[in-house]
């Protein structure tokens, strides 16, 4: 009997202690579950509604935003889940057991908001900084949504920031770029030492949405040997790297667009051996000279090395034509 | 009587235990949704053979067993809003990254990260060439010295700090710095005294650094970033020396020197700034104002004479190079009637060298500086109207016009140039697309855009004729400024036929055509008359039920060249035109598999597979009707190059509890190649030098790779 009592009295101890801690959360409805005032929403999206976040993620977790930035209540400029997704009365407001008509703003794949709608709400925050040009933007102008890239509820990792998994995201639309890195010579994206925003802002109306205000500039930024200038400039060095280079990827090494001797035959015509005709070298019996080095090895870089620029000051032509 | 009051106590204990424990459980079922998570993961893995082509990148180039060690462990305090991260990846191996983040959010931030890019050559080069990775190399004859396998490659270590600050509400502070240190070897060269290709390699042992401060100011109507950008780039070396075989006295050696980039660094300013007129209106600038730099120290000075040093006694002894460029930008955005959005942009960007044009030679073409700038002028209208709920249609319009600079002597002549250039050139860009958004079902675009492009008269090359041919430098339009009209058309369409499976179809195709004439006499039209290019993809995901999910991509790419560039009668060679056509074309295909065997097993498999073909087909006609001609010992026949790759991935995670993981790696991974580049024609490895007895440096490319990788990890979670 005595056990008897003591378990009746744990009992009601406990029930007390749980009638205590129970209501905390319910009662301070501005606090919310996740995100601020959140009350309305989740009394309906709880833990037991969440489509908690599995392996082949098909399920959409509601609450998981509470593990990213937007879910840091202690941040006031954080927001509740009506900043987003619009008051929608409608939505909470529902009584039966058919679906609910949909909230007033929505951003999954089948959302019926515009895609303006959907930027306009982002931007109510995201609008300064590194978004200012987002709305002449080649992205905002083809109605792609930031939610088209960036997962909001995305259990605390959003691909698109993921240097490893973003190119993923952008070989969504980005095709032609999926199969060019994927060649033998590219840059080491496919291997998670880049991104494609590290070399492309995707939210600025710089040409080909890139980082720097010039393909150049962007590509300084790593190869900032190529900047010179050179005693010896080569010009379409000068002008855009991407007059020889292929960035995303080529079969040719170095990133060329084509190998040499057809790519530099694309504007160099002379006399000399320049003009040669492409081939390889039978065999290394006899002697080689310059009108049969233009495809093998290097080709045509064999010797005109230095192709971005010389600095040599040399007295000689040699110099000059970027061989030494 | 005794039964009720048995059922009472027990429905008490238990509503008891269910009202304390069962919030507990609650509380951390919800913290499992809401709070950050954090893992950490070990493990070792082997690849069974060395991966000379696969593994440039990843810091797993042999064959061995790799370290596999990878974390990532944020901490929130709730309360303050503060984020700790740590996050490290690959720290096994010789790419490893490590970074920390102290965030309190909204208020201050510091970041700290650590990262290292590895970059090795697939090639191993046999050579005798001694004091590689220095400023000085001894080039040994192949009488003596002995042969060595090198491989080359570089390695970036970075370091990166951030910090953040918000001062005022609206008002936050940004600064970035990036520390790079690159070291390492590249492949490089020189023509040997008697034309000959000789081995050389590039040092590679450069600093650079980068500093961004920036300050952005928000308001919900204005907004406004302005900062400074400062980069510095710092060569360990200012010259190389390659000692010729010969003597052992090393006076007698005869050295070859070669220039490498000299210091430089940029600094530029900028203000970008947006307001907000009405909801449906907004305006932007951008201003930015950069200079460039490079006042280091040339090689040698006059008083030394001959060899590395200036050989023109008057010559100057830097570059005193400086190059401004300004950007200003002035931007629109408006939707005046509810359905239809307009874009503007007025850009003008000017690259502007202001080296001074100077003598640092009096032999060869080009003895002066030539500095090249670009002023080009942009203006860009888009509208898009909303034609209903579900199509929208766009077109746009751009002008660029491009002034480029010409090059002048010291004396402010036009200088004579080996390749015929254009003072000006204008691009005019048309696009259109119709657009379907919104459809649970249907979604897809179609756009078209055609370009033109043209400009001023050229300045033609220096006219050499001989060798059987007569002003041959202006028969070729150069590709960057040859009169050019470019045809795109561009198809994508996202289907969903049934909420489990999804299709994407992507068509593009390219067409330029290029202007090869330029009124020369005679006039053979050559360089690149012609580019296509097209690509055609399917994606499709299918979700068989909610433990298995399929997915898998095919896509066809290929592109062409057609070009013609003359040919002088040298060498072996009667002068001629020859007709190049090259084409480059892909097949790819993509399958992957994600299935939730177990509630505690998850399986998945992707398989990477692509087959390229390059092909450089040419022909040849004489101007004497005669065969065609060629060197001594050359094969002017080049056999298609194809690439193969195939990786096969397969990963097992099993759930050992709540809080860790066991994940099994197994890949397989094939690549073949039959790139000739580093041989001769005969199939025997090319060889630097030649037979009388210089250098003798040969290139191996393994043509096959095959390797298997497994590995086991073992993850730990918590919160």
């Amino acid at each position: 009997m005595k056990i008897i009592r003591s378990a009746q009295l744990l009992s009601i101890l406990l029930g007390l202690w749980g009638a205590i801690i129970a209501p905390a959360g319910a009662a301070d409805e501005s606090k919310g579950l996740v995100l601020k005032g959140d009350a309305r929403c989740t009394s309906c999206h709880d833990e037991s509604d969440d489509g908690k976040p599995g392996f082949l993620g098909l399920s959409k977790s509601v609450l998981s935003i509470g593990k990213t930035k937007h879910g840091t209540q202690a941040d006031g400029r954080t927001p509740t889940c009506t900043s987003c997704h619009g008051d929608s009365n409608k939505h909470a407001d529902h009584k039966g057991s058919d679906k609910p008509p949909k909230p007033d703003r929505t951003f999954g794949k089948n959302s019926s908001t515009t895609p303006q709608a959907r930027n306009e709400t982002c931007q109510t925050c995201h609008q300064g900084g590194k978004h200012m040009n987002w709305q002449s933007s080649t992205h905002a102008n083809r109605d792609v949504a930031c939610t088209s890239c960036h997962s909001v509820h995305n259990n605390g990792h959003d691909k698109v920031r993921d240097k490893k998994a973003q190119p993923e995201v952008c070989y969504t639309c980005h095709k032609e770029q999926r199969t060019q890195m994927i060649r033998p010579s590219h840059h080491p994206v496919p291997e998670g030492k880049m991104a494609c925003t590290s070399c492309h802002d995707v939210h600025s109306d710089n040409p080909k949405a890139l980082a720097k205000s010039s393909t150049n500039d962007t590509c300084y930024t790593c190869h900032m040997e190529k900047r010179g200038p050179f005693v010896h400039s080569h010009q379409p060095v000068t002008e855009d790297c991407a007059i020889c280079h292929q960035p995303h990827g080529t079969t040719t090494a170095n990133l060329l667009k084509s190998r040499a001797p057809f790519l530099c035959q694309e504007c160099h015509s002379h006399t000399s051996h320049p003009s040669q005709i492409a081939g390889l070298p039978i065999n290394g019996g006899s002697a080689l000279g310059t009108t049969q080095l233009g495809t093998v090895g290097r080709g045509c870089l064999n010797c005109h090395t230095n192709i971005h620029g010389s600095n040599s000051t040399m007295n000689s032509a040699t110099a000059q034509r970027f061989r030494r | 009587m005794h039964t009720l009051q048995r059922k009472f106590r027990l429905s008490a204990t238990c509503i008891a235990l269910c009202s304390a424990f069962g919030a507990a459980q609650a509380d951390e079922e919800v913290d499992a949704l809401i709070k950050p998570e954090s893992s950490v993961s070990v493990g070792v893995g082997q690849w069974s053979g060395d991966r000379h082509q696969q593994g440039i990148y990843d810091g797993q180039r042999d064959g061995k067993a790799y370290g596999l060690i990878d974390a990532d462990i944020v901490r929130r305090d709730d309360d303050s809003g503060t984020w700790f991260r740590l996050k490290a990846h690959n720290l096994g191996l010789d790419n490893g990254e490590i970074s920390g983040e102290y965030l309190r959010q909204g208020d201050i931030g510091v970041s700290l990260e650590y990262n290292r890019i590895s970059r090795d050559n697939p090639n191993t080069f046999n050579t005798r060439l001694q004091g590689i990775g220095g400023a000085t190399q001894i080039e040994n004859s192949t009488a003596g010295g002995k042969m060595n396998p090198v491989t080359l490659g570089t390695v970036r270590e970075q370091s990166n700090m951030g910090f953040y600050k918000n001062l005022l509400p609206g008002l936050d502070l940004n600064i970035a710095f990036k520390n790079e240190d690159k070291t390492g070897t590249r492949p490089w060269g020189r023509g040997g005294s008697n034309n000959f290709a000789e081995f050389a390699v590039e040092p590679i042992n450069a600093n650079t650094r980068q500093l961004e401060a920036v300050l952005n100011y928000t308001t919900k109507l204005f907004q406004l970033s302005g900062g400074y950008n400062g980069s510095w780039y710092d060569n360990k070396y200012n010259q190389v020396t390659i000692a010729a075989p010969g003597s052992a006295v090393a006076n007698a050696r005869n050295p070859t020197y070669l220039s490498v980039p000299l210091d430089n660094e940029a600094h530029q300013l900028f203000l970008n700034g947006g307001y907000n007129f009405s909801k449906a209106t907004r305006g932007t600038f951008k201003l930015e104002y950069a200079r460039a730099t490079q006042n280091e120290r040339l090689p040698g000075t006059p008083s030394t004479g001959s060899g590395g040093g200036q050989t023109l006694a008057s010559a100057p002894d830097r570059l005193d190079a400086r190059v401004d460029t300004k950007l200003i930008q002035l931007g629109l955005t408006s939707r005046p009637v509810q359905n239809l959005s307009v874009n503007a942009n007025l850009r003008y960007h000017h690259m502007e060298d202001k080296t001074p044009v100077r003598n640092f030679a009096s032999a060869g073409d080009s003895p002066d500086y030539v500095p090249f700038s670009y002023k080009t002028f942009t203006g860009k209208v888009e509208g898009t109207y909303r034609l209903d709920e579900a199509y929208s249609l766009t077109a746009g319009l751009e002008e660029k016009r491009q002034d480029r600079k010409l090059p002048v002597t010291v004396a402010g002549t036009l200088k004579d140039v080996v390749v015929p250039m254009r003072q000006d050139l204008n691009e005019t860009t048309a696009r259109l697309e119709l657009r379907r958004t919104l459809s649970e079902t249907l979604n897809g675009s179609l756009s078209y855009v055609h370009a033109k492009r043209d400009g001023g008269r050229y300045h033609a090359a220096d006219v050499v004729s001989s060798n059987g041919v007569v002003n041959i430098e202006n028969q070729v339009n150069p590709l960057n400024i040859a009169d050019r009209e470019r045809d795109k058309v561009r198809a994508s369409f996202d289907w969903a036929p049934s909420e489990v499976l999804s299709l994407q179809f992507n068509l593009e195709q390219g067409q330029d055509k290029y202007k090869t004439s330029h009124n020369t006499t005679p006039d053979y039209g050559a360089g690149l008359s012609s580019g296509k290019s097209q690509l055609y993809s399917v994606d499709g995901a299918w979700t068989v039920n909610d433990r298995l999910k399929l997915t898998a991509w095919y896509a066809y790419d290929q592109s062409k060249a057609r070009q013609s560039a003359l040919r002088a009668d040298n060498g072996g060679g009667n002068a001629g035109i020859k007709s190049y056509d090259l084409q480059d074309s892909g097949n790819s295909l993509g399958i992957g598999m994600r299935l939730e065997a177990t509630s505690r097993l998850n399986l998945g498999a992707n398989l990477e597979w692509t087959s390229t073909v390059s092909k450089y087909n040419q022909s040849m006609a004489t101007f004497n009707g005669a065969a065609a001609t060629y060197p001594a010992n050359f094969d002017a026949g080049l056999e298609d190059i194809k690439n193969r790759m195939v990786r096969l991935s397969l990963f097992s995670v099993y759930a050992l509890d709540k809080k860790s993981d066991l994940r099994l790696d197994f890949i397989h991974e094939r690549w073949k190649t039959n790139d000739w580049s580093w041989l001769y024609a005969n199939g025997t490895a090319f060889t630097y030098g030649n037979a009388a007895g210089l250098d003798g440096t040969y290139v191996t490319a393994d043509p096959k790779q095959i390797s298997n990788f497994v590995a086991m990890r073992y993850i730990y979670k918590f919160q």
